[in-house]
């Protein structure tokens, strides 16, 4: 079977094919595309502006990714997009071109929870069989468990995302937006050797950003090169604190917090594997402070590469088709989309 | 521009896990003997049964190893911190008389506390066998005993909250039924009398007594009848807000809801019990809802 | 020839600890004196017995003291003037000595004595504070039962400041017990503080 997935939930628009042959062989990605839109430095992607840039790409995109596939439309068996979670306007635009696609082709719709395209892709990915879960994006910060048909989430961010954070963060000291805010802080925090103190909010599985973010951009602000030096921030040895070291720290104190809630998690359902996903989980201190962890714990960290990890079309076709096969479709009266559609809602009928 | 093109046709390789290597268990000096029995490798700390000041008495170590993922300066100032906060809790909730395991000793630099030994079962686990006879038939889900066991839960954490403190990770595994007072031990020899009774025992007794509206059963007496202790106050906090209070209840639902899924209606039994417990918890029983409210509200963005 | 008991305290088996009890006590203002004058031989910790509560108060603070000498963390000159300091909640050092030490009053007296070199032993301990204490030895038994009996726990929930003991409610006297578990519960809050003192 072949579904086409369709995901525009973010700044990202991703087009994917994918053929799940027989019950038991490996899904096939047949072709996987995708576009991002970047904002200038300094500012994040508005709604509109974001929708716009969905629009203009997805009929493009859609053509070269089923030539690419070389598959007939007669071949693909439904068509999968994302019903949510994610801003409203460039959602919109793609559920606009699922259903569509679906009038003219005459091919059933199923809409996909966009964490649970994430979690499933990794799944397939890496065959972790029932990690705990990290969802770490621009949106989204929650450690996820499996049990009894859900996908519940056993902690979460208790106000703005991680990656909302960095990129917040990014555009307070102008760093800029491509590829992503995220690489350019973790290309800087390399560089950085200093640790500054950055407030650290763990609530049981739960964590907090917003204190970070507003502590950070006040660090932010005293190390502007433009200042003379008495007025720099300074570490306790005197050294005068860098945009790197500030990068650094951020990336130490928030990646600190995310494994120890991610290990918290483990323990307390006595899973042994971890599986990251979302844009924020290709950063590489975060999947080796991850690895640390798990390996302290005689456990594994799964990761997925940056072409799974950030937002794709094929992860929605994947979960799509998951569900699809269990007889599940959306009809044309239903194929809406929502800002809110939390990962624990959706019915997980193809695992045990 | 061209989209960003991934080769066509491709199969998914999974990607083989490395091989898991062995956790690390080294305690910190004096703790080196072969004297230790590992309890839980928990996520914050490894904690181990051993014995303390005499040979028959029985006590826990806690130990926080550093963390390797974490830089050794946020690693050290969050040892100490969090290990200095547990022990002042501790102290404090036994001189406020909430059940909680008594501090034996520590060394914060070195990132270890010894604490009492509690003789019972976490319930998580008793949840879990309940779980289990519910299912087999032995147990219908509105069971008492089952219920009078939340009703010491919420009663528990009433208490807390009353005196000032929230536990900061109040899940079902943090939770000790303690084993009934006429089976337990004590392990000095000078308080090892015959018909001898806990003073938690006598408290209990006191304030069914003093209420008079839940007169406990005399006999026989159940592996349920304990008392409820707190265990692991490593994410402890103090204060009297509505917020933090309603967040650790938030926290106990979620632990319900995520591993209990057929408990949650007992659930029910606990925020009862809690809202009589002290003056103000009606209010975190409203701010509660609030905290559920805007839990749902935090998936907005994709 | 005074009794003396051994304690192997777990973890810390090198180091056995000397302990003897006396009562009738008549020459303590000698033996404070040679405290004061820092005479090597007496290097003991010489502690007024009515402020021992319990066997695990005593051992608790000898743990810690012997913890802190081992790891040079002491506050203090000796591991023995360390145990004295560490039974204070406070960190004044006279205060501890005269809360909890030998005054030239003390009739009830606990002498500890680490082992920390091969040459001090039981024998070596008993013969040294027979020679010089003039009192009645009083044999420890196994389990140090006897630390505490001349405990005033009055005075000990006053430099603890624990407060009155609260009312006995009724109903709750069960087989004369009470005073051991109000104990415990005392034994428990006091071991607490004295782990967290200075911090």
């Amino acid at each position: 079977m072949i579904a086409l997935g369709l995901e525009g939930s973010a700044n990202k628009i991703g087009i994917g094919l994918i053929s799940h042959p027989s019950s038991n062989k490996p899904p096939i990605v047949l072709s996987n595309l995708r576009h991002t839109y970047v904002s200038p430095p300094g500012e994040g992607f508005l709604p509109k502006d974001t929708a716009i840039h969905h629009r203009a790409w997805v009929v493009r995109l859609i053509k070269q990714a089923v030539r690419q596939a070389g598959v007939k439309i007669e071949d693909i068996d439904c068509i999968c997009y994302t019903k949510g979670p994610g801003m409203g306007a460039p959602l919109q635009s793609v559920a606009v071109a699922a259903r569509t696609l679906s009038l003219l082709w005459g091919k059933p719709l199923v809409g996909v929870n966009h964490c649970v395209g994430h979690i499933e892709m990794g799944r397939a990915i890496t065959n972790a069989s029932n990690p705990v879960v990290l969802y770490v994006s621009g949106g989204n910060t929650q450690v996820i468990a499996y049990s009894a048909q859900r996908y519940r989430i056993f902690g979460e961010t208790l106000d703005i995302a991680i990656g909302n954070c960095i990129d917040r963060f990014a555009r307070t000291l102008m760093i800029p937006n491509d590829p992503f805010p995220g690489y350019n802080v973790e290309q800087l925090a390399k560089k950085g050797k200093n640790l500054v103190d950055i407030p650290y909010a763990v609530k049981g599985m739960d964590c907090s950003f917003s204190g970070i973010l507003a502590a950070a951009d006040i660090l932010a602000h005293s190390t502007n090169e433009a200042l003379p030096d008495g007025k720099r921030l300074k570490t306790e040895d005197g050294e005068i604190v860098t945009r790197e070291d500030l990068c650094f720290s951020l990336q130490e104190t928030v990646f600190a917090m995310l494994v120890e809630i991610t290990e918290r998690a483990m323990a307390h359902v006595g899973s042994k594997q971890v599986l990251v996903v979302g844009g924020v989980g290709s950063n590489e201190r975060l999947q080796q402070m991850m690895g640390m962890m798990a390996r302290d714990r005689g456990g594994t960290v799964f990761a997925t590469d940056e072409r799974f990890c950030i937002d794709n079309g094929i992860m929605i076709a994947h979960a799509g088709l998951l569900e699809y096969k269990t007889g599940i479709t959306t009809s044309l009266e239903d194929s809406t989309c929502t800002q809110r559609f939390r990962t624990d809602e959706v019915f997980v009928g193809w695992r045990d | 521009m061209a989209p960003s093109a991934d080769i066509a046709i491709e199969p998914i390789a999974p990607i083989e896990p490395p091989a898991p290597l062995a956790p690390l268990h080294a305690l910190p000096p004096p703790f080196t003997d072969s004297n230790l029995e590992v309890l839980t490798q928990g996520a914050e700390a490894l904690v181990y049964k051993t014995t303390f000041l005499t040979p028959a008495t029985p006590c826990v170590v806690k130990y926080r190893p550093p963390k390797p993922y974490r830089h050794p300066t946020l690693d050290k100032r969050l040892t100490k911190t969090r290990l200095l906060a547990e022990a002042r809790v501790l102290v404090r909730c036994r001189k406020e008389g909430v059940g909680v395991p008594g501090v034996l000793a520590g060394d914060w630099d070195n990132g270890w506390l010894v604490l009492e030994w509690i003789e019972g079962m976490t319930v998580r686990k008793v949840l879990d066998e309940w779980a289990d006879k519910v299912k087999r038939g032995d147990k219908k889900e509105g069971d008492d005993e089952m219920l009078g066991v939340m009703r010491k839960v919420g009663r528990a954490v009433g208490r807390l909250h009353d005196i000032g403190v929230c536990h900061g990770d109040l899940t079902t595994s943090n939770l000790m039924l303690r084993q009934p007072s006429s089976s337990t031990e004590h392990a000095s020899p000078l308080f090892q009398h015959r018909g001898h009774q806990t003073v938690s025992a006598m408290r209990e007794a006191a304030m069914d007594g003093a209420d008079g509206s839940e007169p406990s059963p005399p006999q026989p007496q159940s592996e349920l009848d304990g008392d409820i202790i707190l265990i692991d106050f490593g994410l402890v906090s103090q204060t009297i807000q509505d917020e933090d209070r309603a967040v650790d209840l938030y926290v106990l639902e979620r632990a319900f809801s995520a591993t209990h899924p057929a408990a949650e209606p007992l659930f029910q039994k606990i925020l009862t019990s809690y809202g009589e417990s002290f003056k103000g918890a009606k209010t975190v029983l409203r701010r509660l809802e609030d905290v559920r409210l805007r839990g749902r509200k935090r998936s907005m963005l994709g | 020839m005074a009794s003396v008991r051994t304690f192997h305290l777990p973890h810390y088996p090198a180091y056995p600890v000397q302990v003897a009890l006396f009562k009738d006590v008549a020459n303590a203002a000698f033996l404070r004196s040679q405290l004061l004058e820092a005479n090597p031989d007496f290097d003991y910790a010489f502690l007024d017995a009515t402020m021992i509560l319990t066997p695990n108060h005593l051992l608790s603070a000898t743990f810690l003291a012997l913890h802190a000498s081992q790891t040079s963390r002491t506050k203090t000159r000796t591991a023995h003037s360390e145990l004295v300091f560490r039974l204070h909640p406070n960190n004044n050092i006279g205060e501890s000595y005269r809360k909890f030490g030998i005054s030239d009053t003390t009739t009830h007296l606990i002498a500890v004595k680490f082992s920390l070199t091969p040459n001090i032993t039981n024998e070596s301990v008993s013969k040294h504070l027979g020679e010089f204490v003039k009192g009645e030895s009083v044999a420890i038994g196994e389990e140090g039962e006897e630390l505490g009996i001349w405990c005033d726990v009055g005075k000990v929930r006053k430099v603890y400041k624990l407060g009155e003991e609260k009312k006995t409610k009724k109903g709750a006297v069960v087989n004369g017990n009470v005073e051991m578990d109000a104990r415990k519960e005392i034994e428990s809050v006091v071991l607490g503080m004295i782990t967290l003192k200075g911090s």
